[in-house]
């Protein structure tokens, strides 16, 4: 920062000790043991180890060989993609067009933030009614148009479709939170003078809104790569254990699976680990590509 | 010990007008009240009583939520503690996962309850072999007549050291519920205790014909239960528990046969369209809805089918018709889950007598009942049931077991859900061929193998 | 307000067609997350048998039934589970807006050698899974004697304090953002005008930023409330239940009873959603209250 203000160092700890105080004992700490717990041998969560792998590093080599792991990366990728242009691009264009209205305005701001507060569970099970075989809603209204044959949506070639909007759908109202009040930040009178100026509504929102609202988006950006990265709930209601076929893992789902339905705790702390390794990294991309990109 | 008798037989009436409120019932728990006189004439032999006042026990059990007997507990632990003046802190949940792991953390740190009704097989051996819980054998050396109206050899010995620790209420059976209305529909008589597989096989093709699903199963989510009783056709119930060496033994060749009729029963048609896509629940909504005629689950379901339709009576549960050496009369079922006292209560003297008096309290032969209703029991004297209170499908799955003529507990329960991958979570490539058989039950016994 | 001119301006303009395409996706999508809330109320009003096969009718005639909320009610103390909740989010909300608001601006404003590992810290700090974190911190919770005392105030607080932790990275992230984006000069002015750090953090940052604090305290206050995994490690006994808690208790692992599912998440819902409406005009307050101007 260029300001002198902030030239002393001093206060940083002030600031820095209480936040960082917490997540030391809550969280860093844990989770060196659960980096520990990776080299050990351990069944059932809160039971204590067996003893150290062999050799050590077993589960490691065995995230490398796992066919699961890689359909798991892979539908993580696609899901990293979905959230970014679909909860992301969704967010922005509705927190655009919400800002742009007058009418309205809360109403939009309270319904959009629905699905957010809804049990996974519940969303689950009105997912699965939607996409039923024989026959959910999707199939019914299908029937109605004058298809014959029932379209299976759990298939092998519907099923990430199938997993993937509902939870494109669940979040974005997450991002449009955050995005809206972002876009309330930004004052009116710099519209005002953009419009005096004869800007169209749409220079508006390309020389105004968006720049100013960069730095949120890089924000919702980090959010949107670990968020996919860790989903599990939903996914995991309406396709359990992977099915069809193991096609759907997810990092998330997987590693939940070993936790607490195969009883390999330390594999699935391995597999956080990994979880954790990506997510910084793809933070730091993401970080680096919006940061870069100048409007 | 007269008051001790009279405080029972009033807990058992009070009970039994709570839940009940008929008088044939009314009955039945007086007269077992004498029965259960054996376990509570114990109290007053230990020298060392303790000195007076209320004990306060911690009690987790896995009676919450919809577990059908929560209310029957409830009510319990109330009459209980009125009749004891002892308090009871409960921290019962549904026995989920988390629940589990709650449990396992709770004895690793030294916070666990003083009772604990729990599972009594691998899920229990962390704290059995930790030496946390104490046997029923211990326990008898103090109490000696402690869990007597239990037959030892059914309580559910721990895999560990196959020693008692736990007392068992209830336990589970498994069985072919049916949708009357469509073998109605498709002209078929309902399977029963002579049907063999073989009929059983062109019952199924008939209600295919018929337009209906004739088994409603995922194989993809839970082919666990035909898991089961495809491979017992192979076996019979002496042999059943015994998990193969290796895959070319007589049990390993068993595992194989019996997964190849589960290959078959795909191939043949007689799954739904979309068993390796669908989710148990999806099934299971079949079979209610009458588009599938077929289902094998277990006890716990006679619960949930009364709760998902209207008309109970269009369902009843049988046999799953047998082959070979397996009457279609051997079913699969046990005693899962059992009352232990921890080894830090009992050596408390001051719990350690309201600890042993609890569960004589919660175990005794009319309690026993209540709980297990239409399950299995460990009882001596058997279950009395007051059937006027059952819907017919659970009179139907109290008939199943009377009837039986053997009984083999799951083979999966001693498989690792770690090593049961292969050939369960693999079940959907073994059906439509893409993998081999013995190649999946060899993977699994490696994994089994390496697990110990 | 700054903006009524230009407000004003805009009213004259006729209604365009630009317009009306706007509120139609607006609404179309409005569809989207009114609706399965929606039905969840119309379920819980349901018999469960009904649900799976008849789930997009109305309860009406026949089909209505408070069963549901029977059971729901039938032997619990649910005033009192929503005490015990109200206590542990509102508590995880105000600390982590407190905590995050001091550790962003630092963040921020400020250079210093190990930020860039602060930085990915905070980032790694969202991924962790709670299963991966919870058994060390029960350990933790029994060494000080906040666990297993079926006391609830020290229940309450073996689950709020993890909860902050959980919540601080994701709040840490957002303001991140929102601070980057404040003019620093209002900083500088009050500087000039001789406020030391401490007063400019508390008498200008933090007003600024009571809108994303608003945004950040939702949020927390939700994962709080709906986070069963942590709580359920914690609150083991009748008088300690949280809401959640509760509610997940009645309705099972099996997961056939729909209808008392549908009724427990509309008891865990509607309260929250009432709460926030009621809330919705603080927090617009706050919005107005922080405007930057210029």
């Amino acid at each position: 920062m260029s300001s002198n203000i902030y030239k002393n160092k001093k206060p940083v700890i002030f600031f820095l000790v209480p936040a960082f105080a917490f997540l030391a004992v809550f969280l860093y700490y844990p989770f060196l043991q659960n980096i520990l717990n990776s080299f050990r041998v351990i069944n059932n969560l809160g039971s204590s180890a067996k003893g150290w792998n062999d050799p050590w590093f077993a589960n490691y080599v065995e995230l490398f060989k796992d066919a699961n792991i890689r359909t798991a990366l892979v539908n993580t990728l696609k899901m990293i993609a979905a959230t970014i242009v679909g909860q992301l691009g969704i967010a922005i264009v509705l927190a655009l067009m919400v800002d742009n209205i007058k009418k309205g305005q809360k109403f939009f701001r309270t319904v959009y933030f629905f699905p957010i507060v809804i049990a996974a569970t519940a969303l689950g099970l009105l997912f699965n009614i939607v996409f039923l075989y024989d026959k959910g809603m999707l199939n019914q209204l299908r029937e109605m148009f004058g298809a014959v044959k029932l379209v299976d949506f759990k298939d092998n070639a519907h099923a990430m479709l199938t997993m993937m909007i509902p939870v494109t759908w669940q979040y974005v109202g997450f991002y449009f939170i955050i995005l809206i009040t972002g876009l309330n930040n930004i004052s009116d009178d710099l519209y005002e003078a953009a419009t005096i100026d004869g800007a169209s509504k749409w220079q508006r929102v390309r020389y105004i809104s968006l720049p100013l609202l960069h730095n949120v988006i890089c924000t919702c950006g980090v959010l949107a790569v670990t968020g996919a990265l860790k989903v599990f709930d939903l996914p995991w209601i309406m396709f359990p254990k992977g099915m069809p076929s193991n096609s759907t893992w997810l990092t998330g789902t997987y590693m939940y699976y070993h936790a607490f339905e195969s009883h390999n705790v330390d594999y699935s702390s391995a597999i956080s680990v990994l979880i954790v390794v990506l997510g910084v990294v793809t933070a730091k991309i993401v970080n680096a590509v919006f940061k870069e990109k100048d409007y | 010990m007269k008051k001790m008798l009279a405080m029972l037989l009033t807990g058992a009436m009070v009970f039994s007008l709570a839940a009940c409120g008929n008088s044939s019932s009314g009955n039945a728990p007086a007269q077992s009240g004498s029965s259960s006189e054996g376990s509570s004439s114990t109290e007053s032999k230990p020298a060392e009583e303790p000195a007076g006042g209320p004990v306060t026990l911690n009690v987790t059990t896995t009676y919450a939520g919809e577990d059908t007997n929560a209310g029957n507990y409830q009510d319990a632990i109330a009459a209980w503690q009125e009749e004891t003046g002892n308090k009871i802190n409960d921290a019962s949940a549904s026995s989920a996962e988390t629940f589990k792991a709650r449990v396992i953390s709770d004895f690793e740190m030294g916070s666990e309850p003083d009772v604990l009704f729990y599972f009594n097989g691998v899920d229990s051996n962390p704290f059995v072999e930790a030496g946390k819980v104490v046997s029923i054998d211990e326990i008898r050396e103090v109490y000696p007549d402690y869990a007597m109206n239990m037959k030892d050899g059914m309580m559910g010995a721990s895999p560990v050291d196959g020693k008692n620790y736990s007392v068992p209420v209830n336990g589970y059976w498994e069985g072919l519920f049916v949708n009357k209305s469509v073998c109605e529909a498709a002209g078929i008589e309902i399977p029963t205790a002579d049907t063999t597989w073989e009929e059983f096989m062109e019952i199924c093709q008939k209600v295919k014909d018929a337009g209906y699903t004739p088994i409603a199963a995922s194989f993809a989510e839970i082919p666990h239960y035909w898991f089961e009783f495809c491979i017992y056709n192979y076996l019979t119930p002496a042999t059943h528990n015994i998990l193969p060496e290796s895959v070319d033994d007589e049990h390993g060749k068993a595992w194989v046969d019996g997964i190849s009729d589960m290959k078959v029963l795909y191939e043949k048609g007689f799954l739904p369209e979309n068993t390796l896509s669908a989710t148990d629940g999806e099934t299971f909504q079949l079979f209610i809805d009458g588009k599938a005629a077929f289902l094998i689950d277990g006890s716990w379901k006679v619960g949930g089918i009364e709760s998902s339709t209207d008309d109970i009576d269009n369902f009843t549960v049988t046999y799953v018709p047998g082959k070979n050496d397996r009457k279609s009369t051997d079913i699969i079922g046990g005693l899962s889950s059992g009352w232990y006292i921890t080894r830090k209560a009992w050596d408390d003297p001051e719990k350690q007598k309201a600890c042993v008096d609890f569960i004589s309290y919660m175990t005794s032969d009319e309690m026993v009942s209540k709980f297990a209703s239409v399950s299995a029991t460990a009882l001596k004297n058997g279950v009395q049931v007051d059937e006027s209170q059952l819907s017919s499908l659970a009179v139907a799955g109290l008939d199943m077991v009377e009837g039986a003529t053997g009984m083999a507990g799951a083979v999966q329960d001693q498989v690792t859900q770690e090593a049961r991958v292969p050939v369960f979570n693999g079940m959907p490539d073994i059906v439509t061929g893409k993998a081999d058989i013995a190649t999946a039950v060899a993977d699994l016994l490696a994994l089994v193998e390496a697990g110990q | 307000m700054a903006g009524t001119n230009y407000q004003e301006k805009q009213r004259n303009h006729k209604f365009s067609l630009g317009m009306a395409g706007i509120y139609a996706v607006l609404i179309a999508w409005a569809l989207t997350t009114i609706y399965p809330l929606f039905w969840i109320l119309m379920n819980s009003f349901k018999d469960k048998k009904v649900i799976r096969s008849d789930s997009f009718s109305l309860p009406l005639g026949e089909l209505f039934t408070l069963d549901n909320y029977r059971t729901a009610f039938d032997r619990v103390n649910i005033l009192g589970a929503y005490r015990n909740s109200l206590v542990i989010s509102l508590s995880v909300a105000a600390a982590v807006i407190l905590l995050s608001g001091l550790a962003s601006y630092a963040l921020v404003r400020y250079d210093f050698r190990v930020k860039g590992l602060l930085n990915s810290m905070v980032v790694a700090g969202m991924m962790f899974p709670a299963f991966a974190t919870i058994i060390p911190v029960i350990r933790m919770m029994n060494v000080v004697g906040l666990a297993n005392t079926n006391q609830i105030p020290k229940s309450l607080l073996a689950v709020i304090l993890p909860q902050i932790a959980g919540n601080l990275s994701f709040a840490i992230v957002v303001l991140r953002g929102y601070i980057a984006g404040l003019p620093v000069e209002l900083e500088e002015a009050a500087y000039m005008e001789g406020c030391n750090i401490f007063q400019l953090f508390f008498k200008v940052v933090m007003p600024l930023c009571k809108p994303s604090f608003a945004t950040i305290g939702i949020f927390s206050f939700l994962w709080s409330y709906n986070d069963l995994f942590t709580q359920s490690f914690f609150l083991k006994t009748k008088p300690e239940y949280s809401v959640t808690v509760l509610l997940s208790l009645l309705t099972s692992q099996e997961g056939t009873n729909y209808g008392l599912m549908a009724s427990s998440v509309s008891l865990i819902v509607f309260p929250l959603l009432i709460v926030y409406l009621f809330l919705q005009k603080y927090i617009v307050k706050g919005l107005t209250a922080g405007a930057v101007k210029g």
